[in-house]
């Protein structure tokens, strides 16, 4: 049996394992968080480096992307670099061609999406390939990177302008510590600052990116909103539907109750095809995925169009 | 203490309000950013300076402020070479030589607002 660990920087309260058959064959995926303790993901890796066949890096990135700049993360790239044994991966291999995907799926499949959809992406810069999707579609786009990551009222409209601000500001935010980006540990379980950027939300159809950054302002009432996100727990589900959500749909397949992280999608397919990453290539993952033939999964949570 | 540190501290204040004042986009982003912002030149104690954010726009005083949003202190070289825009906060942020207190968001809404001046 294949062993895919996942390291996280996210709650431990969210931790689990699974046991998953990918083209028959069995795989044992684990996730353990590390409640935003850089030092304790960082010895964790050491620990299984060499004892799992691929570790997936969650609650962090190690590269964020705007219109073909790629910016590094530094704190992730320590991780990354933590595993010198077993490849390490933190989903950006994927990422851009299984969300693009999943929104132009959605568009096909469903009457969710049409180009006169309205969609918050509360960040873009973690999926641009999602990003592009919405604009290729027409949908008009609200890009929340400044909302979510600053706190700063400022919705950016176009993909030229979220390139413009990621080219001035990444460069030097990658080197920050992740934390003060990013919600870890306790911050994931639960919104934050609930009802702030409410006018954000109110506007929107769709709510979609990660979903740490949805939760962390949103509203007590999302009645006739669907969102597009992954790594949601059934707990997580229950709570949108409680809101008021009318659908939710994962990028990634939903596996033991909940949608695991594209970096887990990754090592999955690392593990599978037993090459390293840069062996992969992007040719080599896109391959994968379709052998895979990963669609987006939607759930009704009663009421809305489908 | 020579009045050349001094001096140059105040102008660089002087450039930094220039810039931001000028930058559309910036006061849109702080429109609801008021703030004020106390500036401590750690090898210049004599010397007070501030800053204050209101409705997007910045103005700066050569005097202390009371019970300031953040606390950006660091040696005068080092302030003067961030509000010239000659270094970014993030690497003497990381080494130690500037330390800024306030809230998480207020210290990172600081460095965009600069980032977004001076970043390539």
């Amino acid at each position: 049996m294949k062993r895919v660990f996942g390291v996280s920087l996210g709650s431990s309260q969210r931790d689990h394992t699974a046991q998953v058959q990918m083209l028959d064959e069995p795989i044992e995926l684990q996730r353990k968080g590390t409640d935003g303790d850089l030092s304790r993901a960082e010895a964790l890796i050491r620990e299984i480096d060499g004892r799992v066949d691929a570790i997936g890096l969650g609650g962090i990135d190690v590269y964020l992307y705007a219109r073909g700049e790629r910016y590094t993360v530094r704190d992730g790239l320590r991780l990354m670099q933590a595993a010198e044994k077993t490849p390490a991966v933190d989903g950006s291999g994927i990422k851009d061609t299984l969300e693009r995907d999943a929104v132009r799926y959605i568009a096909a499949q469903t009457n969710l999406l049409t180009p006169k959809t309205r969609v918050l992406m509360v960040s873009a810069v973690d999926r641009f390939g999602m990003a592009e999707a919405f604009v290729e579609l027409g949908c008009p786009v609200v890009f929340g990177d400044l909302i979510f990551s600053a706190g700063m009222p400022y919705p950016i409209t176009t993909l030229d302008e979220l390139a413009d601000i990621a080219h001035r500001i990444l460069p030097e935010m990658g080197k920050m510590p992740f934390t003060m980006l990013y919600p870890t540990g306790k911050e994931q379980e639960g919104p934050q600052d609930e009802g702030r950027f409410r006018e954000y939300y109110d506007a929107a159809d769709v709510i979609a990116g990660d979903w740490h950054y949805i939760r962390k302002y949103l509203p007590e009432r999302i009645d006739g909103k669907w969102i597009l996100t992954n790594t949601t727990t059934s707990r997580d589900i229950e709570e949108l539907r409680r809101r008021g959500a009318t659908h939710v749909a994962t990028t990634t397949p939903v596996m033991g109750g909940r949608s695991f992280g594209t970096n887990l999608i990754e090592a999955m397919i690392v593990a599978l095809a037993q090459k390293r990453p840069e062996e992969l290539g992007h040719e080599g993952y896109s391959a994968w995925l379709q052998r895979l033939r990963l669609t987006p999964r939607i759930e009704d949570l009663g009421g809305g169009p489908a | 203490m020579s009045e050349a540190p001094k001096e140059r501290l105040f102008a660089s204040l002087d450039l930094f309000r220039e810039k931001v004042n000028d930058n559309a986009r910036l006061r849109q982003m702080n429109r609801d950013w008021n703030r004020d912002i106390a500036v401590v030149a750690r090898d210049l104690p004599e010397v007070e300076a501030s800053i204050s954010m209101r409705e997007g726009q910045m103005d700066w005083q050569p005097q202390a402020v009371e019970n300031p949003h953040i606390v950006l202190s660091a040696p005068a070289d080092v302030l003067i070479g961030i509000f010239r825009g000659d270094s970014t906060p993030t690497e003497p942020y990381l080494d130690g030589s500037l330390t800024l207190r306030g809230t998480q968001e207020d210290v990172l809404r600081l460095d965009f607002v600069s980032l977004m001046i001076w970043g390539e």
